[in-house]
Parts: structure tokens; C-alpha cells; sequence
């Protein structure tokens, strides 16, 4: 038996969260021993894919089909189904992002497999097949069973700290007969932000929020981010503003992130925003106000007007990496 | 046209979760119920825009729950809707959601689905792409603005590190996200039509769902916020570095 | 005291004498869903428009509350309780209520709305004919008319029919020319219809005309330096031989000054809900605050002193809003009821208002005082930040203070509420002598100090609101007898007969409120509301005592004082109540819950 997991990749590089999705399903596999088989779509050179073992792929199924370096939800579904079933899968592991959610409920309605989307931890299978995951936008955590014979899990990226072993993959490649169906879609226009972080896999991201006073000071936000080499979020009320694009907004209504460090410039720390980035693992908060409810959530705390910190702070930045 | 619009009833964003039962379930007296703000704010609110255009001929409202869901089910048919069905199940299994939807929807014949990206009690976000393929239908998700022309959709969407514009043709589902339309209040017309749009209670054939929540859990209390000097952003960036190891 | 038969029929004025049922009364637990989705779209509506924009507001950024209003004119809430024929949504007065209650925490938004929707349409909506209602009410329903009220002059305020304007009709007969100088008129700045008050030629009334921006003859003052409220344009207006179509005269020659005061009525009911809306709001930001705010490490809302505070804030405020409630329900009942009797609805309306103009004026100087209270705690239990500008305290402190001046100031409406008492007697509408007379016979005898019967939970709150009644029936009827003529100079001895009055009356309705709410929902939900009820009714009785003794030593001697002190004392006796502990249990409550929860 062999536990699948699904590799996307950005323009034939994998990326940190995917490696972390096949050391995933490589620590289920091992639990219940079985294999792990990495299917990745598109293309992509047989080096990036030889990295795949190290993180515990035993074997990589390629579909190389260069219309799958588009989304095709139904495409990828084709592709992954005959993958499973070549390999009788009885695991299948995504991660829970953009492509994931357009895959995995499909695979999972498909095989009336039970998915659980957002997994925090391993399953734990002495309790039945129980997986931790965020609910109320990180205001709590459920423990859900997946009681079907086949299961879908969704793992939440950056969870796992990457560790690299020496293991190889055996790559083969799979050939998938698409329907009529499967390529409905029909990418018009792609335009990626180049030299920007993206926000969603960030370790580190910098937001700011209606303390900034106006879209003319965000600078001192960018500043600090490309120094940090990190990606720039904001509030509802920013976003709301327009001072910023809506993709930024960070908060119960608008993005939830998971980031190494978050850096709150001028944000007080309503509720709602404290939902969508409670899992960040460090959170410094910079305030002018001492009694900002954001403070009682951070692990770091600046009592100071950003306008003079954030200078201050790229400045100590710049110097830390000069001196490292 | 003829569109779906899936809603969910979830805490307002202000609620502080409660648990109870010995962390089994949460507590729900004294919270207040919202419609879920994707559904709410980018979902329906598109579909009533595109009926007002004259794009859409008719909305139809879908939820899956029990009878304490009307108040919310008829603030959305407040803001606009034809009508709303009420499919009698209690779910938090995303697989029962979507099957008790798709089993209504498959004999109404729609041409646009829409739902927001996830709702705010479950977080899933995955009922959208369930539907389209226990209808068949195809899928488009993060959508940050829907336009349509004829028979087709052309729907900007949410990439890793971008955005993308697709075209599709009808029949189709869309997750919505901001962008899609811009929140509204209900006016008092809309108040006052809801009570005579219909709202359809349909009982779901007997489905076991494949997942169950068996605990909750509430996050661990942070262990304090240490000050550092607004002067000495030195420090901060050695602590950063040495004590919370991520720079 | 009277049976409780027929007690839909109750009069104004006659909660003196007489018991009403809880079951009679409306509560605002009673709200159903079609209006919870009203004061929804209220909230909604303040939290997107108006409270964001408070400092831009209060600056009178140009067009901006002018938009405001046509942004709830969009909304439908300017024409909440306006007939569907004439573009409103023809909903009660309680509804339209609410709507003043949850817009009340706009601050000057809330004045604006009021202005608007309050002076600026209903004299037309109830005094106008047909083409005027269709010419104007249609227009001010949807906000693309402002309307305004000009009434007030430099030297004629708490006294309305004394103005100076003037009017004249044309040669030809088809014009009045006004010619005088209003000022405070709320709106002025942006507003496109005023409804002026002038006397045409030596009438010895006032009579009403609608007059409209455009028509010549109308210059604008500026904006006045306020206080408070400074986002409401306030300004003089100027009538220099302002051309008016006589068709444009608002009901008959001089019958304005009667307009006047009927509007005034509902006026004054409505801001009485207004400021329990503006309460409410300032005591959730009291309760957050508390709860953020940290002092010798722990939040100020773990400290005693904050608790007490939070807690009266939250007793005060629900016991006014039953009060509004309470005669809003009453008010639209006298009005069904003349309907039914075959009034048209307009006039029903109109002598139903004036049928609870005594509650109206009770219930505007009680909220006004109570949303006083309010934001001076407010700004108390804010600290240092209070006083600054930058967080929301200070602007709610300043704004609260005009309630209590204007629509008549609270010292006008208290001489109004035991003048009208008192005319309503002597016209033999409300039976005081008899009432008065028995208890003044009771004082002779011995005091009955049985329990009556079954300790319910309402049994003691019963009793002690029976006895206030007596207490001011034995007060007021002295006073009367004692001063007879000379009792309208005796402006101190109105004042506390109108502050006992106030506080029987709020007494009676948080009592009522409370027992109809644990009728419904039962007593381990309503513990909060119970001890609310307990500790007003505790306090009350207090002041009804001060009021009556500083009332009697003004005018009374000798044995008979005595034996009215005595009797004073008695019915303003209540049991020890341990009022720390109820307030604890409140301010508990509020905290937990992080807002105003009741």
C-alpha cells in the first residue's frame, strides 16, 4: 500500500511547503508501513523531482503534460485518481492551499473518502484516524475522525520544520488519458507579482494597519519587509481603505496565515484579525497605544510611534545581516 | 441564468468561542449568528448585482440546517434572493454538506453556483469544489471578481503569488472572495420583502457523513509579551534571533 | 387605588393612580425578527457610514451629512413610520422607535436624523393636506429633501409663542410674506424644506407655513460654535419678506402653536430613545475598556469601584429604556383605539401623542439625565484617556449635554409634567382628589403592616411602587390645597413633585418589564434584570423621600407636617438590600459578555 501525496510545483521548482506535504505523508506512511508515491503534474526537470526523496518519496508517478501547468481542477483530478489507483492509495495528502482545495474534494467525493482540511498534526490512530486541525479561524482546535476506509488529508503549510534524510525516489512517469471535460477552463491572463514574497507560504511578513495613518508611510512597511526578505500584509480597515490591495488583508474575513514571525505595525488587535494570524509562531507588535489589545497576543512587544521605530528597525536589520 | 447561492450560518467574527460538554461541542447560547461573510458579502451579493444587470433571471438561497438558521436564511433573502430552501440537517462533514446540496441541486438545473472561499466556523472551503463534482460541473475558487459574458464567466482568481483571469462556460461553481462585490446593508424593502419569499424546507434522504469532530480544543494562553525599548531595535533583532530563532 | 379592569384603556397620566398589568406592557425582549433585522441595518449602517467618520462629521466636511442622510434615505430608514402611500414603510411607532434608539449612538448623525426625520417631516406628514403630503413627504422619505424646523428665536426659546416673526399676506392674496430671525435650526446648512413658526399680522397664535430653500428671501447665518453635537449644522436662518404661497400654509391660522407642542411630544419621546441608543453604546466602550485597560496587573474591571460604576450605568439605561417602551406601546394603543372610534389616523395620532405628553416629558428629562450620568462615568472609567480627544469618551461626554436643553429644557418639561397632572384634574379627565383624599385618610389610621399575601418575586416591588403613588398623591395634593394658586411659582416644590413622578413612573416600568420577562423566559435567566429592578426601585425610593421632605418643609407646619413626614416615611420604606452585591452581579454580567448586554 502506498500513501499518495500530491506535489505542486511553481514553473518546475517545488517549494518549501510541498517538500513539507511529501515529509508529511512520508511520517503517515511510515506509521502504517507503507510507501510514499509523490505525484507531480507539468513540467518539470527529473533533478527537482530527485528531490523529492529526500523528504521521503519512495516513488514519483510524472504526468508530464504541459497543459497541467495550468489549474485544471478536473485535469488534476484525472490525474491523481489514476495515480491512486495504479498505486491503491488508500491515503491521499495535499496541502490545504489554493490548488489543493480545488483537488482534494474532488478525489475525496470521488472515492466518498472522508478529507479533513487545514491537518495540524499526524493522525493519531489509536483513537480511530484523528487529526487536529484550526476551526473559528484559529480561534480553537478540532480533533476530527475520518471514519471512511479512504482519507484525504489537507495539510496546513509551514507545520512541520523540513529535515532532510538521504532517501531516493524511484521516477516514473504516468501517462493519464484526459476527458473532454477536463480542460472547461481557459486561462486567459497570468500575472504573478515578481520580486515580492508571496503572503500565503511567507516565513515572515510585515503588516500594518490603520496606525500607519495613510498608504504614503508604507514604505517604512516595505522597507523593513525587503530588508527581512519578508512578505507585507495589512488590516481590514487598510484594506477596506484601499490603501492597500484587498489580497493583503490578513484577518477572519480576509487571508489566515501561519508565518515564523509576524511584525504588527500599527495594528490594535481586534478579535478578527487575531484569528487569521494566531498561528503565527513569533508575534511582535508595534504600537503607539500601550493599552492595544494586540499586545496581550504578542510574544514582543515596541511601545512607540511606527513612524520612528520601523527606520529604527530596518536600520538594526541591515546591520544584523552585515554583521552575520 | 439561473443561480445558486450557498450560505452558511456561522458565530459573528466578534464571538469568543466557548467549549463545553467536556470540550465536545461549543457553546452556542448567547452567540449571535451571522450569515457567513464570504457567502454574504461576495457570493450573494454578486448574484443580486448580476440580477439586477439583468444578466441573472433568478437566485435561489441554499443552506443545510436546522430551524434556529431562518433568521439568518431571511436576513440573506433581505438583501435579495427569489428564494431560499433550507435543507433540514445539522452538518459540520463537508462530504454531508455537499451531498444534501448537490441532491437538491441537480434537478433545478442552475447555471452558476456560487459560495464563498470558506466559511468561518469550519474553515474547510471545500464544499465548492465537492459540489462541482457531484454535479459535474466545473470549478473555479478564490475568486476576486466575476464578470459574464453570454454563456461563459470570466472570473479573476487568487494564484500563488498573482492573479489569474479564466473564462468557463455555464454550468459552473465559484468560491468568492473580496473583490467579488462590495458588502451591502439591507434597506428596508428588502426587510420587509423577505418575509414573503419563499423558504423551502426539504428533508435530506439518510446520509452518514465520513468525518466527525469528536473534541474541541482552545488555543494556550501566550506566556506574556516581553517589552523591548523603542530605542533598541538592536535588542529586538537579537531576540528574534536567539531567543525566538526565526531570523 | 383603582381595579385593573380595561387596562388597554389606560389614560395618560393615570399610572398615578392606577395598576397596570405587566402582560399590558411592550418590552424590548419582545422585539420580533423583521425588526431585529431593522435595528440590524441601523447598526450596520452607523458602524460602515457614520462611526468611521465621526472627526470628518464633527469637522462638517462639506456635503458630508447631507450624504449621510441620503444614505439612510436610501436604507428607508428616514421613512420608517411614514404610510406607504407617500413612500415610507408604514410601520408603528415603536418600530420607528428603535430605529431612534440604535441611529441615537450616531452622535451628530443622531441629531441630523432626528431633526430630519423628527421636526423637519412630521408636522407636515400629520398637519399638511393631501398635495402637501404628496409635494413634500415623498421627497423628505428618500432623503432627496432635508428638512428642517425653525421655531426657536434669540428671545423666545422655552417660550414658543412669544415670538417675533411676523407673516403677511399680499395684496393679490396669493403670498405671505415672513419676515423674522430663527435660530438653533438643526439642519439649516444643508437643508431644503423649513417648516417656520410666525404669527400672521397681531394673531395672538403662532401659525405654521412649509417653506422651501429656493423661495426668496431666505439668507443663512453661519455655522454656530458648539459644545457638542458640532457635526449638526446649526444656524441662524433669516426670513427677510420671504415669499410664501399661501397654499403653503400648514394647517389652519394659528394653529401652529399647537403643532408645535404636539410635535414636540413625539419629539421628546424620541429623544428620550435616542439618548438609551447613545447609552448603550458609550457603556460597550466602557465595558472594553475596562476590560483592556490594566492597573496594578489586573483589569480596572476587576476593581470594585469600576464595577459599581459599569453596573449603574447599566441599571439607569434599562430602566429608561422600559420607560420609553413602555409609553410608546401606549401611545399607539390610544391611537389604535381612536382609529377604531372612527378618528382618521392622522388626528389619531396626533391625540394619542397628546394623550401621553405627561410620560413624554417624564421619559425625555429621565433619558437625557441618564445618558448624562452615563458619559461622565464614561469618561471616568476611561481615565486620562477620557479626556482626550483622541478616544471616544470626550466627544460622547460633550455631545450628550444638549439633550438636556433642547426639545424644552428638562426644567420646562418637569413644570410640564405636574402642570398638565394637575389641569388633567382639574378637568376632571384623571381622578386625583379621590385617590389623594384616601390617602390622606390612611395617614389617620393604622399603618397595615401585613405582608399580603404570597411572596412572589414581584410581591415587595409591588408594594413599595403602590406606595410611592401614595407618597406623592399625599405630597402633591398638600401642595395644591396649601398653595393653591401660588403653587406655578413654586417652581422648587414642581421640581421635586416632578422628580418623584419621574422616578414612580420608571420605577412602575422597569418593575413591569422585569416581571413580564421572567414571565417569559423565567427567573434563573432574568437574575441580572432582577437585581437591576431591586437596587433602581431601593434608590428610588430614596429620592422620592429627599423630594418629598425638602417638598413639604417648604410649605407645611406643624402637626400635619409631621404627619405627613411620617407618613412620607412610610411609603418610601424599603426592605435592607444588600445593593453591592446586586451591582456586582451586573457589572459581572457586562463583563463577561465585554458589551452592554441587557
Amino acid at each position: 500500500m502506498s500513501v499518495i501525496v500530491f506535489v505542486e510545483h511553481d514553473g518546475g521548482i517545488i517549494k518549501k511547503k510541498n517538500f513539507e506535504a511529501v515529509q508529511y505523508a512520508s511520517g503517515i506512511a511510515q506509521k502504517m508501513s507503507a510507501t510514499v508515491t509523490a505525484v507531480i503534474l507539468g513540467t518539470i526537470g527529473d533533478a527537482e523531482l530527485e528531490k523529492l526523496g529526500e523528504y521521503g518519496a519512495q516513488k514519483v508517478l510524472h504526468v508530464e503534460d504541459s497543459r497541467l501547468d495550468e489549474l485544471h481542477p478536473r485535469a488534476y483530478t484525472s490525474a491523481l485518481l489514476a495515480a491512486i489507483e495504479k498505486e491503491g492509495a488508500k491515503i491521499i495528502v495535499t496541502l490545504n492551499d489554493i490548488n489543493g482545495r480545488a483537488v482534494a474534494p474532488r478525489i475525496a467525493v470521488k472515492l466518498k473518502a472522508g478529507l479533513v482540511a487545514g491537518a495540524l498534526t499526524y493522525p493519531d490512530m489509536e483513537k480511530g484516524f484523528v487529526i487536529k486541525k484550526a476551526v473559528y479561524s484559529g480561534k480553537a482546535f478540532a480533533y476530527v475522525n475520518i471514519a471512511s476506509d479512504t482519507k484525504v488529508i489537507m495539510l496546513m503549510p509551514n507545520t512541520f520544520p523540513l529535515a532532510k534524510t538521504e532517501g531516493k525516489a524511484a521516477i516514473e512517469k504516468l501517462a493519464v488519458n484526459f476527458g473532454d471535460k477536463d480542460f472547461g477552463i481557459k486561462v486567459k491572463e497570468v500575472s504573478k507579482v515578481t520580486g515580492e514574497v508571496s503572503l500565503s507560504d511567507a516565513a515572515l511578513v510585515v503588516s500594518g494597519g490603520r496606525g500607519m495613518k495613510g498608504p504614503e508611510n508604507w514604505y517604512l512597511i516595505e522597507n523593513l519587509a525587503k530588508e527581512l526578505g519578508a512578505a507585507t500584509a495589512c488590516s481590514r480597515p487598510v484594506s477596506d481603505s484601499d490603501w492597500r490591495p484587498h489580497h493583503e488583508h490578513v484577518g477572519q474575513t480576509g487571508g489566515t496565515i501561519r508565518p515564523d514571525l509576524y511584525i504588527a505595525v500599527g495594528i490594535s488587535g481586534a478579535i478578527q484579525h487575531l484569528a487569521g494570524v494566531n498561528g503565527s509562531k513569533t508575534i511582535v507588535v508595534i504600537n503607539r497605544d500601550p493599552e492595544a489589545p494586540f499586545f496581550k497576543a504578542a510574544n514582543y512587544g515596541i511601545v512607540g510611534d511606527a513612524m520612528e521605530v520601523l527606520p529604527r528597525l530596518t536600520e538594526a536589520v541591515k546591520k544584523f545581516k552585515l554583521h552575520k | 441564468m439561473k443561480i445558486l447561492v450557498c450560505i452558511s450560518q456561522v458565530p459573528d467574527t466578534s464571538t469568543k468561542v466557548v467549549l463545553k460538554d467536556n470540550n465536545t461541542a461549543v457553546e452556542s447560547n448567547g452567540v449571535t449568528y451571522i450569515i457567513n461573510p464570504y457567502d454574504e458579502w461576495y457570493g450573494l451579493i454578486r448574484a443580486i448585482e448580476l440580477k439586477e444587470s439583468g444578466v441573472a433571471s433568478e437566485i435561489d438561497l441554499v443552506t443545510v440546517g436546522k430551524a434556529n438558521t431562518e433568521p439568518v436564511i431571511r436576513k440573506a433573502l433581505a438583501l435579495g434572493g427569489d428564494k431560499a430552501i433550507r435543507i433540514d440537517a445539522d452538518s459540520n462533514d463537508p462530504y454531508l454538506t455537499a451531498v444534501y446540496i448537490a441532491d437538491y441541486a441537480k434537478s433545478e438545473h442552475y447555471d452558476l453556483i456560487l459560495c464563498g472561499k470558506e466559511s468561518i466556523d469550519y474553515n474547510n472551503g471545500t464544499v465548492g469544489s465537492m459540489l462541482a463534482e457531484l454535479l459535474d460541473m466545473d470549478y473555479i475558487g478564490f475568486a476576486t471578481e466575476i464578470k459574464i459574458e453570454g454563456n461563459t464567466a470570466i472570473v479573476k482568481r487568487e494564484i500563488e503569488g498573482g492573479e489569474e483571469t479564466d473564462s468557463c462556460n455555464f454550468p459552473l461553481v465559484i468560491s468568492c472572495q473580496k473583490g467579488v462585490a462590495e458588502a451591502r446593508i439591507p434597506n428596508m424593502r428588502g426587510i420587509m420583502a423577505a418575509r414573503t419569499r419563499p423558504l423551502n424546507v426539504v428533508t435530506p434522504a439518510a446520509i452518514e457523513p465520513v468525518t466527525s469532530i469528536l473534541s474541541y480544543e482552545l488555543p494556550p494562553a501566550k506566556a506574556g509579551v516581553k517589552l523591548v525599548d523603542p530605542a533598541d531595535m538592536d535588542q529586538l533583532v537579537e531576540l528574534l534571533h536567539s531567543e525566538a530563532k526565526v531570523i | 387605588m383603582n381595579d385593573v379592569e380595561n387596562v388597554k384603556a389606560i389614560k395618560g397620566g393615570e399610572f398615578l393612580i392606577r395598576e397596570t398589568t405587566a402582560e399590558s406592557i411592550f418590552i424590548p425582549e419582545e422585539w420580533n425578527e423583521e425588526q431585529l433585522m431593522i435595528a440590524e441595518t441601523c447598526n450596520n449602517f452607523l458602524a460602515q457610514h457614520v462611526t468611521p467618520n465621526l472627526n470628518r462629521i464633527d469637522a462638517q466636511e462639506e456635503g458630508l451629512m447631507s450624504h449621510l442622510m441620503d444614505e439612510a434615505g436610501a436604507l428607508g430608514l428616514l421613512g420608517i413610520s411614514v404610510p406607504e402611500e407617500y413612500g415610507g414603510f408604514g410601520k408603528d411607532f415603536k418600530t420607528s422607535m428603535l430605529v431612534t434608539e440604535k441611529l441615537g449612538a450616531g452622535n451628530s448623525f443622531s441629531v441630523a436624523f432626528s431633526a430630519h426625520s423628527g421636526i423637519g417631516t412630521l408636522p407636515i406628514l400629520y398637519y399638511g393636506n393631501d398635495a402637501q403630503k404628496q409635494k413634500y413627504i415623498p421627497k423628505l422619505t428618500s432623503g432627496e429633501w432635508k428638512g428642517a424646523y425653525c421655531l426657536t428665536e434669540p428671545s423666545s426659546g422655552s417660550d414658543a409663542n412669544s415670538g417675533k416673526a411676523r407673516a403677511k399676506l399680499t395684496e393679490d392674496g396669493k403670498h405671505y410674506l415672513i419676515t423674522g430671525q430663527k435660530m438653533w435650526i438643526t439642519n439649516a446648512g444643508f437643508a431644503d424644506v423649513f417648516t417656520v413658526f410666525a404669527k400672521i399680522d397681531n394673531d395672538e397664535n403662532l401659525s405654521a407655513f412649509i417653506v422651501e430653500k429656493d423661495f426668496e428671501g431666505i439668507t443663512l447665518n453661519t455655522e454656530e460654535h458648539k459644545m457638542g453635537i458640532k457635526g449638526s449644522s446649526t444656524r441662524q436662518v433669516f426670513f427677510n419678506d420671504c415669499k410664501v404661497p399661501v397654499e403653503n400654509l400648514l394647517s389652519e391660522r394659528q394653529n401652529g402653536f399647537k403643532i408645535a407642542v404636539n410635535i414636540l411630544n413625539i419629539g421628546r419621546m424620541k429623544l428620550g430613545g435616542g439618548t438609551v441608543g447613545a447609552s448603550k453604546e458609550v457603556i460597550s466602550m466602557a465595558v472594553k475598556y475596562a476590560n483592556e485597560r490594566e492597573q496594578f496587573g489586573r483589569a480596572i474591571s476587576k476593581y470594585g469601584a469600576i464595577r459599581h460604576k459599569l453596573a449603574q450605568q447599566a441599571i439607569l439605561t434599562y430602566a429608561a429604556e422600559s420607560a420609553v417602551y413602555r409609553a410608546s406601546q401606549n401611545m399607539e394603543e390610544a391611537t389604535d383605539m381612536l382609529i377604531e372610534s372612527g378618528l382618521d389616523e392622522i388626528k389619531a395620532k396626533l391625540k394619542g401623542t397628546e394623550q401621553f405628553a405627561i410620560e413624554a416629558a417624564i421619559i425625555k428629562v429621565h433619558a437625557s439625565e441618564v445618558l448624562d450620568y452615563v458619559v461622565d462615568e464614561g469618561v471616568q472609567i476611561y481615565g486620562g484617556m477620557g479626556y482626550s480627544a483622541e478616544a471616544p469618551m470626550e466627544r460622547a461626554y460633550r455631545d450628550s449635554r444638549i439633550n438636556r436643553i433642547f426639545e424644552g429644557t428638562n426644567e420646562i418639561n418637569r413644570m410640564l409634567t405636574v402642570d398638565m397632572m394637575l389641569k388633567r384634574a382639574m378637568k376632571g379627565e384623571l381622578d386625583l382628589m379621590g385617590p389623594a383624599q384616601k390617602v390622606a385618610g390612611e395617614l389617620m389610621s393604622i399603618p397595615d403592616f401585613s405582608a399580603g399575601g404570597d411572596e412572589g418575586p414581584f410581591t415587595k416591588e409591588k408594594k413599595y411602587i403602590a406606595n410611592f403613588k401614595k407618597a406623592i398623591l399625599m405630597v402633591a395634593g398638600a401642595a395644591v390645597q396649601k398653595l393653591m394658586t401660588q403653587l406655578a411659582k413654586e417652581q422648587e416644590v414642581l421640581m421635586n413633585l416632578a422628580d418623584m413622578l419621574i422616578e414612580l413612573y420608571v420605577s412602575e416600568s422597569l418593575q413591569l418589564r422585569v416581571e413580564k420577562l421572567v414571565g417569559l423566559r423565567g427567573e434563573e435567566s432574568c437574575k441580572e434584570q432582577l437585581d437591576m429592578m431591586r437596587v433602581y426601585i431601593n434608590d428610588a425610593a430614596e429620592k422620592i423621600a429627599r423630594s418629598g421632605k425638602e417638598a413639604l418643609n417648604s410649605f407645611a407646619e406643624g402637626d400635619e407636617k409631621r404627619m405627613m413626614m411620617m407618613g412620607l416615611k412610610r411609603y418610601t420604606k424599603t426592605d435592607d438590600l444588600n445593593t453591592t452585591q446586586a451591582r456586582r452581579n451586573i457589572a459581572a454580567k457586562l463583563i463577561a459578555e465585554n458589551k452592554y448586554c441587557f
